[in-house]
């Protein structure tokens, strides 16, 4: 036992000392693993901070966490396809604890225009008392006000959509749709509201009016499109999706967000794995560096091994010795890569402004301004890659090491 | 007695002075002259046989046209000239609009998205087509001033739609002549700038009535891109057979 301790603190001592007798060398292999420890955990914190705007961008649009819609509108997302509006039994279930707020739409294309211009747009018949509950952002709307009723006859457009069709506040533009009989529903609506979106295309895309004003226009009378259904937390709906589902019945199609937007859904389980070949990548690259290192390391000590054999140390010592000097390496390099990192996230914390980049972000459904997200696993798995296959590429150098026959290495120059 | 009965005779004639007189001395109501002048130009029922020529500043072309009327909502197109757009066919009934195009020979409704779209790439559009009399129930009208003009007494009308009409502009001015011809039509933006107008170039005696035979589309903004429709021929009143504004007759051309 007291050997062992002995040569344990011998081995560290060697181990450390040899580190440092190429300082240069060391160094540079150092900021190696250093810049590549910091990349992976910097960039993985930048991308993770993407995918969770694009998420909440994404929920947001949609807005609502569960969605009750009729069977075929996912599909076919028109008039005909509408449901009742909720049922006491349904309005029971939504009294739940679980249940944030909800609300019901009418969400039909229609088109809008203006004396200059018209375009297609997505005609959203709201509630507004509860489409804010559920987190329609009232500070969004930068001029006029936003709908005060049910039966407000006013419109809500976006500032975008304002600048494409040459109109504004206060002025009158007219939405044309059709009616389930496939007949033209079409009136003229005054604009009291224009509302900011974090992305352009939501604000071209989207335009508000009181649910009744728009029932009474398509000829819909109390029908609606769809029930939404905010829960406190996106990540957890399962908790209380199933008694919802459960509740509205086979006749409607109950969905939560990750399976309306599928492509959000997947989202976050591509994340996972984008993370982790992202670290191996930079891994592989730096363990070239490190396993070169290592070899010339053990080169310039050939002789010096062999006498150490001589002299009776056990090979695996030598291996032992050898990964220690590799576990210093890389240790020292994640204590400053990982203190390089945190040191560069957190200023940024508030947000990095690629408003140059905007419009290409935009396509991904990411807004202009990008927050680093920090996540603890994904620091531990970059430190746990790091050290496991760093200490395993290092195995080749010293198991080469081991395995000199002393007398040869011993008459080596 | 022949006192009273002098008394009721003079208190009727004031009366009847009272009823007559604006009648006869106030100008004519606004909407009243608007529904003349529509009555004017499309009568119960017309045929008329005319010309379209949509000019832009590197190519024109023109197209010849037939078209039926019925009241004030039901209508007929039917290109017969040049030979590659002949049986290009517009039917409109109510708020309604169908084309049929013989090339790929269906029968197209045309969907509340494309109601702002140009009719067959002209300046009109298809809701200009569909819906020209919605002006008489959309709009309050109002003369604005009765100008002299060559011998005729022009009335300029100002109509504004109402606050949920399905309209865009901030208000329309129209001109009509004493004989009812809709001499311009003006359609103003909400902010009060001209946008687009609608003129008559040519007025002349066809079908027993003096009505404005060359009519000009054009935007403010490029006044060298204009439609105009020029009708050679027209009939007034000539009762239609029931089957001419049918989907089946706008395929199947029986006239």
């Amino acid at each position: 036992m007291m050997t062992f301790q002995l040569s344990n603190t011998v081995i560290f001592i060697l181990a450390w000392r040899n580190l440092w007798r190429n300082h240069r060398r060391t160094l540079i292999m150092l900021s190696a693993i250093t810049v590549g420890v910091w990349a992976m955990i910097f960039m993985t914190a930048l991308m993770r901070g993407m995918v969770d705007d694009m998420l909440l961008n994404g929920i947001r649009n949609l807005p609502g966490e569960v969605q009750i819609h009729h069977l075929q509108f996912l599909d076919d997302p028109g008039i005909n396809n509408s449901i009742t509006a909720p049922d006491a039994k349904l309005l029971k279930a939504l009294q739940s604890p679980e249940v944030k707020a909800w609300t019901t739409r009418v969400r039909v294309p229609a088109v809008i225009s203006s004396e200059r211009d018209s375009r297609g747009i997505t005609l959203l018949g709201v509630e507004p008392g509860r489409e804010v509950q559920l987190g329609f952002d009232i500070s969004s709307i930068i001029e006029g006000r936003f709908l005060t009723g049910n039966n407000d006859s006013g419109l809500v457009i976006g500032a975008k959509l304002a600048e494409r069709l040459e109109t504004r506040l206060g002025k009158r533009v007219v939405v044309m749709s059709q009616d389930p009989d496939n007949n033209i529903a079409d009136r003229g609506f005054r604009v009291v509201g224009i509302y900011k979106a974090k992305m352009d295309s939501l604000e071209e895309l989207n335009i508000y009016a009181g649910l009744t004003t728009v029932q009474k226009l398509l000829k819909l009378e109390d029908k609606v499109s769809e029930i939404a259904i905010t829960g406190k937390d996106y990540r957890h709906v399962e908790n209380w999706f199933s008694t919802i589902k459960l509740v509205a019945g086979q006749t409607v199609q109950t969905l939560p967000w990750y399976e309306i937007d599928k492509y959000l859904g997947s989202m976050l389980a591509m994340m996972d794995g984008f993370v982790l070949v992202w670290i191996i990548v930079i891994f592989l690259a730096l363990s070239f560096g490190l396993v070169n290192t290592l070899v010339m390391a053990v080169f310039e000590r050939t002789r010096e091994i062999g006498l150490m054999q001589a002299l009776g140390m056990r090979p695996n010592m030598i291996l032992y010795q050898i990964l220690v000097e590799s576990f210093f390496l890389l240790s020292i390099g994640l204590l400053i890569g990982n203190a390089l990192a945190i040191g560069t996230i957190l200023p940024l914390q508030d947000g990095i402004d690629i408003s140059v980049v905007a419009k290409g972000m935009e396509m991904m459904g990411s807004s202009s301004i990008l927050y680093p997200a920090l996540k603890l696993n994904d620091v531990l798995l970059a430190n746990i890659i790091v050290i496991t296959l760093g200490l395993l590429t290092s195995f080749l150098p010293a198991w080469h090491a081991a395995s000199f026959d002393p007398v040869e290495a011993l008459g080596k120059d | 007695m022949m006192k009273s009965y002098k008394l009721k005779v003079q208190l009727l004639f004031l009366i009847v002075c009272f009823i007559a007189f604006p009648l006869h001395s106030s100008p004519p109501q606004a909407r009243e002259l608007i529904q003349q002048a529509m009555d004017h130009w499309r009568g119960l029922s017309s045929y008329s046989e005319m010309t379209m020529t949509i000019h832009r500043p590197d190519w024109q072309r023109s197209m010849s046209m037939r078209s039926w009327t019925q009241g004030d909502k039901t209508s007929l197109v039917r290109v017969t000239l040049p030979k590659k757009d002949a049986g290009n066919g517009t039917l409109t009934k109510g708020n309604n609009m169908w084309t049929f195009a013989p090339k790929v020979n269906r029968i197209i409704k045309i969907p509340s998205s494309m109601m702002s779209q140009n009719w067959m790439g002209s300046d009109f559009s298809n809701k200009d087509i569909s819906k020209s009399t919605d002006i008489l129930d959309e709009y309050d009208h109002r003369l604005v001033e009765t100008r002299e003009e060559r011998g005729h007494s022009v009335y300029v009308i100002e109509s504004i739609p109402h606050e949920d009409a399905a309209i865009v502009w901030g208000k329309e001015i129209l001109f009509i002549r004493d004989d009812y011809i809709l001499l311009e039509q003006q359609f103003w933006d909400q902010d009060g700038v001209l946008v687009k107008t609608m003129k008559t170039s040519e007025i002349k005696q066809l079908g027993g009535r003096t009505v404005a035979s060359t009519i000009r589309m054009f935007r403010q903004e490029t006044p060298d891109e204009w439609t105009e429709i020029s009708v050679q021929n027209i009939q007034f009143d000539q009762s239609n057979p029931d089957f001419l504004f049918t989907l089946s007759n706008l395929r199947n051309p029986r006239r």
